[in-house]
């Protein structure tokens, strides 16, 4: 569990990096009050790989996918998407990057409503003005089930059948990196385990890169790697993760922080971000 | 409650000010209608109370005169000698006063105004009582010396000094300005010509010894209603007309009055048509500001607020939105009243803003139009509210109203509808005026009910096809939209609802008078066979000397003379029927086509004659032979021989009744003094009409109120006529698109919030701002198209109805305004990008972070 000193955690050794970021900071509000939800990070996404980023509440994870994907702006540091430097791109430049290079998932409301399932899969390619590749297309509508439900509207769709068309949606254009902001955040153990099932089986079978944000160690567990945010900063990593372990290390945030901490940044509402290590099945959404 | 009440009040402030505006529209139009006549009726009230005098005579009017026939009605000068004789009379005068002269400069220019406003000519009899004073010059004397008021003066530049050409119905003079008059009080818009009073009885009336009214003085003490008893008992009661001070100020008022009514009506047609859409508007506002607050509500109904706490609460707020919208609506009156004054200054009307009325009236109607159109239009959605259960609160349920069902509401559509339809059918189908125009006001109403209830219904289908081509032209963003704007059709169809009352309105009127068009356009084709006609831009006749002039022109052929009286006829059922005859010369035939049923125009106009419509005729047992009694002005009666009858598609115009008509012999015997109305001009055999033209405009040259008309012009002149009631089509339309567009920008807004997460995974998933303002573009165009083609519908089947009763009239033509009509649907779709522009920016400003975690 602990860090090598010659490995920063975070930082690829070798192979492939998808995104990357260095210095990257990221602070609300200013003067007295400013929150430093970033505290400059330095992260490799490695290619090919699904990769998790775990932390208590209020340790930056959202934060750091938002930056990542181009959604939000740095205060400071450089982000990259492949060769791309997308700090200082333009908003127009960042919302073609994220229709064309960037799939997403996010935990919930995923799809258009007046959308059927199969307008909604190819919803970023329509807008794009491109036609999906029907050969894909099919490959993805078919690994992930939903062959007999693509007229159907998200209302005539269960929970977990939503999350599998957010997930044809981002596999769809055969982005460069899919972020998934808590996708199983909503749904049942069964209905969960299937979707993390589909994200593994993208990153294995298809060749597709994931991140994903997730509070649960049980979803962790299905990453290649996970990243342990806190306070802003990423302070571990753990290869071929188990649950029990990023469990076990999860709980460390807990005894540090301690009962102690109520700063609003660790407010937690109920139902939505659960404190972590609470006694709670693992694997339940 | 209530300070729950006024903090939601204040937080959604911005949404209810496009409610408030609504109300304010309403309320400013009601108010400023008011003001307006208001102040009008005091100011004259004033002007004519302080000019009449104590009694005045005139001579007795037996007959009201609808259609001018510019005879003048006198009494004998000398009757002033034998008042002056009575008890109690200080001073009389004889009076003569002509209106509708003409004053000419040495240019040819009218000196008279622009505005349809008459030119009065009359005798310089200065008194306390006089509007007017001498401003600078002196008073005339003997004949040939005239006093011109200061504003007709000024407008035309004329000096004391300039010699101007009075056209009168005895003939023109000339007469030169000796001083100017101004008045002291306000200037009606008339313009004003004095001579010394026995140049204005010669030149004026053609009758040194005639007078148009005595004006009495009373002695100190003697009381008006006194004095006219004396003076009455004195020539006679019967024979003359006596009115004191305050009647005379009476029926002065009156005469005025139709103008002012006419003013009035339209402003009253206005503030109907504002509450009216003001009334969706605030509906839909209330609507959705509830739908917004569901859990808001139901966790008040969670801590214990019961139905009727909440209803209060929202009416409460509807109550304060009234009394704001009121409040500022009774400003905006004031502002729109004093505007229109300004507006009557420019007409010559010169009123003074600070002598402005504001009737308590007036602020009781503001404030029961103001807060009684949004307490009603919010009652729904306040019971509606009231039955938010508690359980609102704790689910995520989509927003109320969505899913309710709209049974209930087609079946109403549908009944209500059919009753309308078959008020429409019975209409089209009716042969008699009066029932068909109810039967058309009752299935206007009731279709309008109809299409207002079924527009959720109606809505769907009617987008469906609009924004079926929107995909493919559009793609994705196309989809959404047309499917966006289908999402709630009871939000959708309320915000349809409100550009199709007014677009319904204007679809009906302009088939309506395009209809009345194209029947007068043929009707002038078949009936005009005059290669010209002279006649006066307002119809006024002109005196006989102008026909001479024409007659004497080169090139002129054969000239047909006519003339209006009004006349009463009885009739053999009994009826006796007050209405205007006509007068022609014998040649009748050779300028105008007219189809007679029996008898023909030798028979018509021979001596001791008369034609009438033939339908008219058997409705009242009139055949050909008839002997009828026949009452002219002054009190003469005639017996004439009905000697023909007529079959012409349109009979009877305005102020006539029954088509009569008879020689010009007749008109000269019984009801003398009356000048022509047109003359019908031919060219003589050889002559081009282009030359007789120039020729009749050259001698018509020194008369600058009367124009040369062919067969084209008179078409146009007609449907100038028409135009003027599509200008007021064209403001409705105009109030109506502001009323809808805020209705439009107000859905969109809310639908924009409401959509928060979806714009947000949009915008996340790669959506432009520029496709998502189009997205929201589209949605909104189409929903004001999807207005305007429900609208235009209904005004196509109301404007096909209202054309069968016209063709009860004679105007049998249908004419649909297939420009206008593209236009309108053009038009909506220009409103919908405009209503979009707002809350497409607002959605495409949106923060794609903020928008995603919304809750």
């Amino acid at each position: 569990m602990s860090t090598p000193a010659e490995h920063v955690p975070g930082l690829a050794s070798a192979g492939a990096v998808a995104a990357r970021a260095r210095a990257l900071t990221k602070s609300y509000g200013s003067g007295e009050t400013a929150v430093l939800a970033l505290d400059s990070v330095d992260v490799d996404i490695a290619r090919g790989r699904f990769t998790a980023v775990m932390g208590p509440s209020g340790s930056g994870k959202s934060t750091l996918m938002h930056c990542l994907a181009g959604l939000d702006t740095v205060s400071a540091g450089q982000v990259w998407l492949g060769e791309t430097e997308i700090t200082g791109l333009k908003e127009r430049e960042l919302t073609r990057l994220r229709r064309d290079r960037i799939g997403f998932m996010f935990q919930s409301f995923n799809l258009i409503p007046t959308l059927n399932a199969l307008e909604n899969v190819t919803l970023p390619m329509d807008i794009a003005g491109r036609r999906p590749d029907p050969k894909w297309l099919d490959q993805v509508i078919d690994t992930l089930g939903l062959r007999d439900r693509l007229r159907h509207r998200p209302a005539q769709l269960s929970g977990g059948q939503q999350q599998r068309v957010a997930c044809a949606r981002a596999l769809a254009a055969r982005p460069e990196l899919i972020f998934a902001d808590e996708p199983t955040g909503n749904l049942d153990s069964r209905a969960g385990l299937e979707v993390l099932g589909i994200l593994r089986e993208a990153v294995d079978e298809l060749g597709q890169t994931v991140v994903m944000v997730t509070h649960d160690p049980g979803a962790a567990a299905h990453s290649d790697l996970v990243l342990f945010l806190a306070d802003g900063r990423i302070v571990d990593e753990m290869g071929r993760p188990s649950a029990e372990a990023v469990l076990e290390r999860m709980k460390r945030f807990d005894v540090i922080r301690g009962p102690f901490d109520r700063s609003p940044g660790t407010a937690r509402s109920p139902g939505t971000d659960r404190p972590i290590g609470t006694e709670r099945p693992i694997g339940e959404g | 409650m209530l300070k729950a009440t006024l903090r939601s009040f204040l937080a959604h402030k911005g949404r209810l000010l496009l409610s408030a505006l609504a109300v304010v529209l309403s309320v400013a139009f009601v108010a400023g209608s008011l003001i307006f006549s208001d102040t009008v009726s005091r100011t004259f009230d004033r002007l004519f109370a302080s000019s009449a005098a104590d009694v005045t005579v005139g001579p007795k009017e037996n007959l009201d005169e609808t259609v001018p026939s510019g005879a003048t009605a006198t009494l004998p000068a000398a009757l002033a000698d034998r008042v002056a004789r009575v008890d109690g009379v200080a001073a009389a005068r004889a009076e003569a006063e002509v209106e509708d002269i003409t004053v000419v400069d040495a240019e040819n220019e009218s000196v008279s105004p622009t505005t349809g406003a008459p030119t009065i000519g009359s005798a310089w009899n200065p008194t306390g009582r006089s509007p007017v004073e001498l401003g600078s010059g002196r008073a005339p004397r003997g004949p040939g010396e005239a006093l011109l008021d200061a504003r007709s003066a000024d407008r035309t530049d004329v000096r004391i000094g300039d010699t101007l050409t009075v056209v009168a119905p005895p003939g023109s003079f000339q007469a030169r300005v000796v001083g100017i008059v101004t008045f002291t009080t306000t200037n009606p818009g008339t313009a004003l010509l004095f001579m010394d009073p026995q140049t204005a009885r010669t030149k004026l009336l053609g009758d040194a010894g005639a007078a148009t009214s005595i004006t009495v003085d009373a002695a100190p003490g003697v009381s008006d209603e006194t004095l006219k008893r004396r003076v009455a008992d004195a020539l006679g009661a019967d024979r003359y007309l006596y009115r004191t001070a305050g009647e005379q100020a009476q029926s002065d008022v009156e005469e005025l009055g139709g103008f002012l009514d006419v003013i009035k009506y339209v402003m009253v047609g206005f503030a109907g048509i504002a509450v009216l859409v003001g009334v969706f508007l605030i509906v839909n506002t209330f609507s959705m500001l509830i739908a917004q607050r569901t859990r808001e509500l139901g966790l008040l109904r969670a801590l214990g607020a019961d139905r009727r706490q909440v209803r209060r609460s929202v009416l409460a707020e509807a109550l304060l939105l009234g009394l704001v919208g009121a409040t500022l609506g009774l400003v905006t009156g004031i502002a729109l009243a004093a505007g229109l004054i300004e507006l009557m200054g420019l007409l010559g009307m010169s009123i003074d803003t600070t002598e402005m009325v504001i009737g308590w009236a007036t602020v009781v109607t503001a404030y029961v139009v103001g807060v009684g159109v949004t307490f009603v239009a919010a009652y729904l959605p306040a019971r509606r509210a009231a039955a938010v259960s508690p359980m609102a609160a704790l689910s995520d349920a989509e927003v109320a109203g969505v899913g309710r069902p709209l049974r209930l509401r087609a079946l109403a559509g549908t009944v209500v509808g059919a009753a309308g339809a078959a008020a429409l059918a019975g209409c089209a189908a009716a042969a008699e005026t009066g029932p068909a125009t109810s039967l058309l006001g009752l299935g206007v109403v009731l279709t309008l009910i109809a299409t207002v209830v079924a527009g959720p219904l109606l809505v769907r289908p009617v987008i469906r096809v609009l924004g079926a081509a929107f995909p493919a032209l559009f793609g994705p963003v196309g989809r959404m939209s047309q499917r966006n704007a289908l999402r709630n059709p009871r939000r959708t169809g309320a915000t349809a609802a409100a550009l199709m009352v007014g677009l319904a309105l204007v679809g009906g009127m302009s088939v309506a008078s395009a209809s009345m068009t194209e029947s007068f356009d043929r009707q002038i084709d078949k009936t005009l066979g005059a290669d010209f006609v002279v006649q006066s831009g307002n119809f006024t006749p002109f005196p006989r000397e102008i026909t001479e002039a024409v007659r004497g022109t080169e090139g002129v052929g054969l000239v047909v003379r006519s003339a209006f009286t009004p006349i009463a006829v009885r009739l053999p059922d009994g009826d006796r029927v007050e209405t205007t005859a006509a007068g022609y010369e014998p040649r009748l035939d050779e300028v105008a086509n007219i189809t007679y049923a029996r008898g023909g125009t030798a028979s018509a106009l021979a001596e001791g004659r008369l034609a009438m419509d033939a339908d008219f005729a058997r409705e009242h047992g009139v055949r050909v032979g008839s002997v009828l009694p026949v009452e002219f002005r002054g009190g003469r009666t005639a017996e004439l021989t009905v000697g023909a009858l007529t079959d012409q598609e349109t009979a009877e115009g305005f102020g006539t009744t029954g088509g009569i008509y008879f020689g010009m012999g007749t008109v000269e015997r019984y009801a003398p003094g009356g000048q022509d109305a047109a003359v019908y001009v031919n060219a003589a055999a050889g002559t081009d009409a282009g030359e007789l033209r120039a020729a009749l405009e050259r001698t018509l040259d020194p008369y600058p109120q009367l124009q040369v008309r062919d067969l084209a012009d008179y078409k146009q002149l007609v449907r100038d006529q028409i135009a003027v009631l599509l200008y007021l089509v064209y403001a409705l339309l105009g109030l109506a698109i502001i009323i809808a567009v805020l209705g439009v920008v107000n859905t969109l807004a809310l639908s924009v919030v409401e959509r928060t997460r979806e714009i947000g995974l949009l915008r996340a998933i790669g959506l432009g701002r520029r496709q998502l303002r189009r997205m929201i573009r589209l949605e909104s165009v189409v929903i004001a198209v999807c207005g305007a083609v429900l609208g235009l519908a209904l005004g196509l089947v109301w404007g096909v109805c209202t054309q069968q009763v016209l063709a009860l009239q004679g105007m049998t033509a249908l004419a649909i305004p297939w420009g206008t009509i593209v236009a309108v649907v053009v038009g909506a779709a220009l409103i919908g990008v405009v209503a979009a522009l707002l809350p497409a920016l607002r959605a495409s400003r949106m923060n794609v972070l903020a928008a995603i975690a919304h809750e």
